[in-house]
């Protein structure tokens, strides 16, 4: 083999992600910064946890996703695409106008503005047609009628809150930002982050005011995103808790680099194992998110470092469905009642998915007399099916699926109600 | 001047006609006062052939343009092949009518005989023009480091005369992509036509089924595999490669292209970087070793 092979033959194999060859550790196509640096390390792993990950993936997946699963796996092995969470508490203006010229857009307002326009459009049809039938005084009512309905048919409309800006780049642009800068007061004027994550914050629905717990809160992002709904400005709360201590650390950096002292005295970040969160303040809260530890299918595929598929972590992972579970009880045990518990993966698994939420359903009925319910999310899929790819037969909850056009997520989230 | 047949015997005959041409060509004729038409009519080309061989490089002697077509003639090339071949690339009428004829042998040595050395030298004019020692290193490679049996070679020079225009270490990496990454071997590679197709576009192909799970490096020693077959790979058309093998779209193709082009040129600076902390005994190359492969 000797004559065919070399330090370069070395090097084709090091870049693809097949399985170990005579040739020597065969690594999986990672992040070029993190990638296993084959000269320095003292033991090469023999099959890379970034392998077991994506035949794992391949096997579950493909059953899930079906025919979609070629293009999620393609998009999971491709540099994913980021969104900048605009910092309102920063000076916005200067910012949005860069972000503008590099032809970025928020694709939140942009998706409002859309749905507003179409539905103008529609009641305007209606009114039409409306005033075509009947008299001149029915013409009216009429028109009137259909116009309220137009209105005020969709729920969603008046829930988005508009104060959460997200920019993106357009469809099949991998165009990427260049790191925030602080502004004159030290704050920094956006957050990259996948876009798909403002999902579920979103979801959630954050009114002035309200009293909102981030059962697990680190690093940070979604966050940073619920402070940028304002609830903090003038009576509401925000509860950050992560059990793990040095990932909480970087969720102070980050309110740090990000958010006005006077925001962040409303903002109590703790430390404690989220399963035991009921024992500390139970049925408090308006809302809580529930951003839940799981495979994070994306790293879990491109990251050897910390990757949880490998095989000292066998158990762990395989306890993360249980531990799922009890950090979304403990979530919705933490609700008032009428308050919305929301719960996020960044996983494909129906197992991490809608298994958890019904099983959560169910034992909050049997064990705890608490009735939950399931809100539709259906409306946000529509609003923003243009920037993201969405998985459409969720049996609960909704799932962005990681496509090349829009490779954001994987997210999947999924809105209780407790009654 | 006797007057000689326009249309001229194929074969070994063909070859002596048009050299008793060239030399009837030479001969002065002050009666007719002969012009190079003439001179190029009586060697087998037609009034308007003569025509637009005169028109190429036209700053060039008559004599230097008639060596040249008549040599081309006697290597075998029909009239109309050899106008084509000069018109696409008139410096050709600049080299040496022995290099010419010296090259030809060596192709034909090689195994590119007849109309495959037509069809080769039509396609790839540079072949004369490229350097000895290129040639002989890209035959070289071929068959010393890649294992090419000499029938291979034939093969692959007749179907990709291009590879004797490749530098030997791209055409190298090419070969050790296919038959390392791709797990194909020196036969299925000779019947797909590998080198047809530029490298890029080869890899953009092969690493987009890769990812979506189509394609997968075969195992030390596994024989069956279920990838696609590497002459489909490389013979369909890009929409038809979409449809069928690949069950995707244009539009996510176009971008994978673009990320896969930043990916591969943030990894030759990272590769820059790991190259200026290399030990010297990192080398695991040998010039020397010649193993078969497995």
């Amino acid at each position: 083999m000797a004559a065919l092979l070399g330090g370069a033959a070395a090097a084709l194999l090091r870049r693809g992600p097949g399985p170990g060859l005579g040739a020597g550790a065969v690594l999986g196509a990672g992040q070029r910064r993190h990638r296993h640096k084959e000269k320095w390390a003292t033991t090469a792993p023999r099959i890379p946890s970034t392998r077991l990950a994506l035949h794992h993936f391949d096997t579950s997946y493909s059953l899930h996703l079906g025919e979609l699963w070629p293009s999620v796996r393609a998009g999971l092995l491709c540099e994913q695409k980021y969104g900048a969470l605009l910092n309102n508490f920063s000076a916005v203006d200067h910012v949005t106008q860069e972000l503008e010229l590099l032809n970025a857009t928020d694709f939140v307002s942009e998706a409002l503005q859309k749905a507003q326009q179409s539905q103008r459009g529609a009641a305007a049809r209606e009114a039409v047609r409306g005033s075509q039938e009947g008299c001149v005084q029915g013409r009216t009512v009429i028109q009137a009628e259909t116009m309220t309905q137009a209105e005020t048919s969709p729920p969603f409309r008046a829930s988005i809150s508009p104060k959460i800006k997200c920019y993106t780049f357009p469809r099949g642009d991998i165009t990427r930002f260049c790191p925030a800068r602080p502004d004159i007061l030290g704050l920094l004027g956006y957050y990259l982050m996948d876009a798909a994550s403002v999902l579920p914050v979103l979801a959630l629905d954050v009114q002035q005011d309200d009293l909102v717990l981030d059962l697990c809160a680190a690093p940070g992002g979604k966050t940073l995103a619920l402070l940028q709904t304002g609830l903090c400005v003038s009576g509401g709360h925000l509860a950050a808790n992560d059990v793990s201590i040095s990932r909480t650390k970087r969720l102070h950096q980050i309110l740090h680099k990000y958010v006005p002292r006077e925001v962040r005295e409303a903002v109590s970040v703790t430390s404690y194992d989220g399963r035991d969160w009921q024992d500390v303040d139970g049925g408090t809260f308006h809302k809580v998110l529930v951003d839940v530890p799981c495979t994070t299918d994306r790293h879990s595929a491109m990251e050897e470092d910390n990757n949880i598929f490998h095989k000292r972590r066998t158990k762990e992972r395989q306890m993360l469905p249980m531990l799922q579970l009890q950090l979304l009880m403990a979530g919705i045990l933490a609700a008032k009642p009428g308050g919305d518990v929301v719960y996020s993966t960044c996983s494909l698994s129906p197992l991490q998915n809608e298994c958890v939420v019904e099983r959560a359903v169910e034992i909050a009925e049997t064990q705890f007399n608490v009735s939950v319910h399931v809100e539709d999310l259906s409306h946000l899929r529509t609003l923003f099916q243009d920037t993201f790819s969405f998985f459409s037969d969720c049996r609960l909850g909704e799932l962005v699926l990681p496509h090349l056009t829009a490779n954001f997520g994987p997210m999947y989230f999924c809105k209780l109600r407790r009654m | 001047m006797a007057g000689l047949p326009l249309l001229l015997p194929r074969g070994a005959g063909r070859a002596l006609v048009a050299g008793r041409a060239l030399l009837a060509a030479l001969r002065p004729c002050p009666r007719r006062g002969c012009g190079e038409a003439a001179a190029l009519r009586a060697m087998g080309f037609s009034q308007e052939q003569a025509r637009r061989l005169q028109g190429l490089q036209p700053r060039l002697g008559p004599e230097r343009r008639e060596a040249v077509a008549a040599q081309l003639l006697l290597l075998g090339l029909s009239a109309e092949a050899a106008l084509a071949l000069l018109e696409q690339s008139p410096e050709l009428l600049r080299l040496p009518t022995e290099q010419l004829r010296e090259r030809a042998e060596e192709l034909r040595r090689l195994g590119l005989d007849g109309g495959r050395l037509e069809r080769a030298l039509s396609r790839c004019p540079q072949l004369f023009a490229v350097p000895r020692k290129r040639l002989a290193a890209a035959v070289r490679l071929l068959r010393e480091r890649c294992l090419f049996t000499a029938e291979q070679l034939r093969e692959v020079l007749g179907t990709c005369p291009a590879v004797l225009l490749e530098e030997p270490c791209s055409l190298h990496h090419h070969f050790q992509y296919a038959y390392f990454r791709m797990g194909v071997r020196q036969k299925e590679m000779v019947k797909a036509r590998l080198f047809q197709m530029p490298f890029a576009e080869l890899r953009n192909r092969h690493i987009f089924l890769e990812r979506r799970g189509l394609y997968e490096t075969p195992h030390k020693g596994q024989i069956q595999t279920n990838n696609p077959k590497l002459k489909d790979i490389l013979q369909l058309s890009e929409k038809d490669f979409l449809a069928s093998l690949a069950c995707s779209t244009l539009e996510e193709y176009e971008v994978f292209k673009k990320l896969l082009a930043r990916e591969e040129a943030e990894e030759g600076k990272e590769e820059e970087v790991d190259a200026l902390y290399a030990d010297e005994d990192d080398e695991l190359y040998s010039e020397r070793s010649k193993t078969a492969p497995e």
